[in-house]
């Protein structure tokens, strides 16, 4: 018989210095906070035991988030806001929860649930004249480039206000176009021709959305109801 | 302090794996407010040197005392130092990222004979002189310990203090006098004349150097330039071990790390005698914590980490008096819990059937065994005192409780090793890939293997092969050919380390202080990172050794007679000098000497000398062929 489990959801951010983890090394850093937090995770069967943990899509290095999920399959009910607690007491304050509640067993898989992320990017000057270009080719390490056509995941308008950018980029089934790439490939044309050269300060994800549109934060009710 | 995060952060982008410099891992120890900073620096990257006990150890005691934050250091991989010097970035803490040359002391672990030039990296990327005999009074004090201080003498003039032994007690010791004095406002001088006071601290700068020619006349290499200073160091021993905590708190880094997992120290020391063995001699005597200690510190640690594994560290964990009992009582408690539990350093006797269900827990790796040598005449020659019997029970033992893939460590170079001794490991390996084959069923054969690491010995200081020299670089690789030719399984595969790198090992392990110049110079000419092998240069070496006049191959090759006086004379670990002569000689006639904690004592020297028992929490039974007498 199929052992009875919870699946919790966390909302966590990734911040400060830690934007220059990788998605792994947050994972891994994110299941020891969970055993450290004593929680009743499952565990799964098989050749190597592991625990039962998803996460919300990756982000890159040095790309940080106010808003990521992950689920996390219980074999005990703990109400929401002692599992809340016992996490954000095993957290380190710069990968810090700031919510819990229970999701649907069968509700969507943590990292496909929210296709679309929202970023905000800081710059060292005002971001009007940042114009996104129409491909970003990515060369990765033994691989052939790869060509990305930047309206195929860009969703609504970039939005400039002084030093800040906001877009959205919407994860597909075949592939996504990370948010540092497109910048790095804005800045550098931008750099070609302007007067005084731009740097990216910081890029953060301040959203997620499912493909109706719904957000994640706005969905969140802190500590009760489900997310 | 002044903070360099603001310059080290923009650089992070460029670099690899930036996780490595950000700190703020859960379990650091921040006491920004102390009035006394203490660094303690791997000489080599994060990912190599996090695990690292005496960082953890040695840390956990400086900030156990009021006042008092010792932080970790590491050396950045190659191109985040190639970014800091081009940004004129000094080397940072990872705590404070506080630049080392603002520390009271900077101490540097030496974990093997490759970190030299590593040494200089540090302090060069700290801004702090090479040399002990060139820093001024705003300098910090550098001191060196750790495995190689039992040769201190190829880093003397580095570090103006260098720590012989077990740092428990003496860290804390010497860190409270500088902190004493320099309060008092004394000089860097009269400091470094209180530290030479200090049972177990070794003042290189306070002692001059004899010739080859003289030191062998006067029995010693050096001699005290000021009065009241002692001649002879012993190294310090933590008498406390046995009693002390097994938990204690550690750093959980954010990216992967070797060895990430929790490290419980089970026991300290080893007495089976291994001639070649180096950690066997300095480590005595024999301390075994007991085994609710150690359950309960293994269940506290993971509970305070959060890690899903865990390593019973020491020498021979299977040695310990109450393996089986800490094992069946780990084994209960993680059943279904996803914690992986590692036992490294099986021992051949005594991993038997029982033993081998113990740590088999669900995923089986491979299984490490180190028979060191092929034949038994070699084996008795090192004193490794584990027959072909127990080779074959244990891995019997392991193919029955699941496991299909085997290592097995060997040394090529032994002293009086032949070609038969050679061809031995070839014939041994198959034999044990030949029993694997018949005991697993016809479909599993496929998955068997078996590995065969070849290491070059290594003459190393304070061991009865201390006076022996290593084998010529093209000789080595003739024997592992003779090897490779002799082994016709295709599922027995051989490897072997590079013989170039060996030949600077040996030389760290057994050079005088003449070799201070050959390491500055190597690393001048672009040597660090030798134990990297894709960063050793050879050439550095070679060059420099040329431009010095010193013959590496002479020195690395050379055997001695007992009666030559070694540079490492003043330095003890205890064992008599006499005793490591004797068990030369015994090697020589092919005669063993039994392990003191499960039989008679072998006369060492060390618990007299050092005035510390061995502290066993049992009584240890002998098992496999040292239970029938086979061997002695």
């Amino acid at each position: 018989m199929e052992q009875q489990v919870f699946r919790l959801r966390a909302l966590y951010a990734k911040q400060g210095r830690l934007v220059m983890l990788s998605h792994l090394e947050v994972a891994e850093s994110l299941r020891r906070a969970v055993r450290r937090a004593g929680l009743p995770f499952a565990v799964s069967q098989g050749f190597s035991p592991h625990m039962k943990m998803t996460f919300s899509a990756a982000l890159p290095v040095g790309v940080g988030s106010t808003c990521e999920i992950f689920d996390l399959y219980l074999t005990e009910y703990v109400p929401a806001e002692r599992a809340f607690a016992a996490l954000a007491a095993a957290s380190v304050p710069d990968l810090m929860v700031s919510a819990c509640a229970y999701v649907e067993p069968k509700a969507k898989a943590a990292g496909v649930a929210f296709p679309v992320g929202v970023y905000a990017a800081e710059f060292s000057g005002a971001a009007e004249g940042l114009v996104f270009p129409q491909v970003v080719t990515v060369q990765r390490a033994k691989k052939k480039p790869k060509t990305h056509v930047v309206a195929d995941y860009l969703r609504g308008e970039a939005v400039a206000q002084g030093r800040t950018l906001t877009f959205a980029l919407e994860a597909l089934p075949t592939g996504s176009l990370r948010p540092d790439y497109l910048l790095a490939e804005a800045l550098r044309a931008h750099n070609e021709t302007a007067d005084s050269p731009l740097a990216l300060l910081s890029c953060t994800r301040i959203d997620q959305r499912d493909e109706s549109g719904i957000s994640l934060v706005a969905s969140l009710s802190p500590l009760s109801g489900e997310i | 302090m002044t903070d360099l995060w603001p310059c080290i952060e923009p650089l992070l982008a460029q670099t690899e794996r930036p996780a490595r410099y950000v700190n703020h891992e859960f379990g650091c120890t921040y006491k920004p407010h102390a009035d006394f900073n203490y660094v303690l620096v791997y000489p080599d990257t994060y990912e190599l040197g996090q695990a690292n006990q005496a960082l953890r150890i040695l840390t956990n005691c400086v900030n156990a005392v009021e006042g008092m934050w010792a932080q970790r250091g590491f050396l950045p991989a190659v191109d985040m130092i190639a970014l800091m010097r081009e940004a004129g970035v000094p080397l940072f803490s990872v705590e404070g990222c506080a630049p080392l040359k603002e520390f009271d002391i900077v101490g540097i672990t030496l974990p093997h004979e490759l970190a030299a030039t590593n040494v200089l990296e540090v302090l060069d990327l700290a801004g702090i002189p090479l040399r002990a005999a060139d820093r001024g009074e705003d300098d910090p004090l550098v001191f060196g310990g750790g495995p190689c201080a039992f040769n201190p003498e190829p880093y003397s003039a580095f570090f103006d203090a260098i720590s012989i032994g077990e740092g428990e007690e003496s860290t804390v010791e010497t860190c409270q006098l500088v902190r004493s004095m320099k309060r008092a406002g004394a000089t860097r001088a009269e400091i470094l004349h209180a530290l030479a006071q200090v049972p177990g601290t070794y003042v290189p700068l306070l002692y001059g150097w004899y010739s080859c020619e003289e030191a062998q006349q006067r029995g010693t290499w050096i001699y005290p330039l000021q009065e009241g200073l002692p001649t002879h160091i012993d190294k310090r021993v933590f008498e406390g071990f046995a009693e002390s905590p097994a938990w204690e708190p550690a750093v959980v880094p954010f990216t992967e790390v070797v060895q990430d997992r929790l490290n419980v120290e089970v026991l300290r020391g080893c007495a089976r005698g291994c001639r070649f063995c180096q950690a066997g001699m300095m480590y005595r005597p024999v301390r075994e914590r007991s085994a609710k200690n150690i359950v309960d510190s293994v269940c506290a640690g993971l509970a305070c980490t959060g890690y899903d594994e865990v390593s019973l560290t020491s020498l021979s964990t299977t040695d310990h008096s109450q393996i089986e009992s800490i094992l069946t009582q780990l084994n209960q408690r993680f059943d279904g819990k996803g914690i992986r539990l590692s036992v490294p350093s099986q021992r051949l006797d005594s991993f038997g059937v029982s033993m081998a269900h113990l740590v088999a827990g669900q995923k089986k790796g491979g299984l490490t065994f180190a028979p060191e040598a092929g034949t038994q005449r070699l084996r008795n020659v090192i004193n490794k005192n584990v027959t072909e019997e127990d080779l074959f029970a244990a891995v019997d033992a392991a193919v029955e409780a699941g496991w299909r893939r085997c290592k097995l460590y060997f040394m090529i170079g032994l002293p009086t090793e032949t070609d038969d001794d050679v061809k031995g490991i070839a014939r041994l390996s198959q034999q044990v890939y030949e029993r694997m084959r018949k005991a697993v069923p016809p479909e599993q054969r496929g998955f068997l293997q078996v590995s065969v690491s070849c290491a070059l010995f290594v003459p190393k200081a304070q061991t009865p092969f201390q006076w022996d020299g290593q084998i010529p670089p093209e000789e080595a690789m003739r024997r592992v050919n003779l090897l490779r030719n002799s082994v016709k399984a295709k599922a027995v595969r051989i490897t072997w380390h590079d013989p170039s790198t060996s030949f600077v090992e040996a030389l760290m392990s057994r050079g005088g202080r003449e070799l201070c110049d050959l390491v500055e110079l190597a690393w001048r000419k672009g040597a660090r990172f030798d134990a990297w092998t894709e960063l050793f240069c050879e050439e550095a070496w070679r060059y420099a050794a040329e431009e010095l006049g010193i013959d590496p191959a002479a020195l690395a090759q050379a055997t001695y007679e007992t009666s030559y006086v070694l540079p490492w004379s003043h330095i003890s670990t205890g064992t008599s000098a006499r005793w490591l002569a004797r068990e030369r000689r015994c090697a020589q006639r092919e005669q063993t000497t039994p392990d003191c904690t499960y039989d008679i004592c072998s006369g060492c020297g060390a618990c007299q000398r050092l005035g510390v028992n061995n502290q066993l929490a049992g009584p240890r039974i002998p098992a496999g062929s040292n239970a029938v007498g086979e061997v002695r």
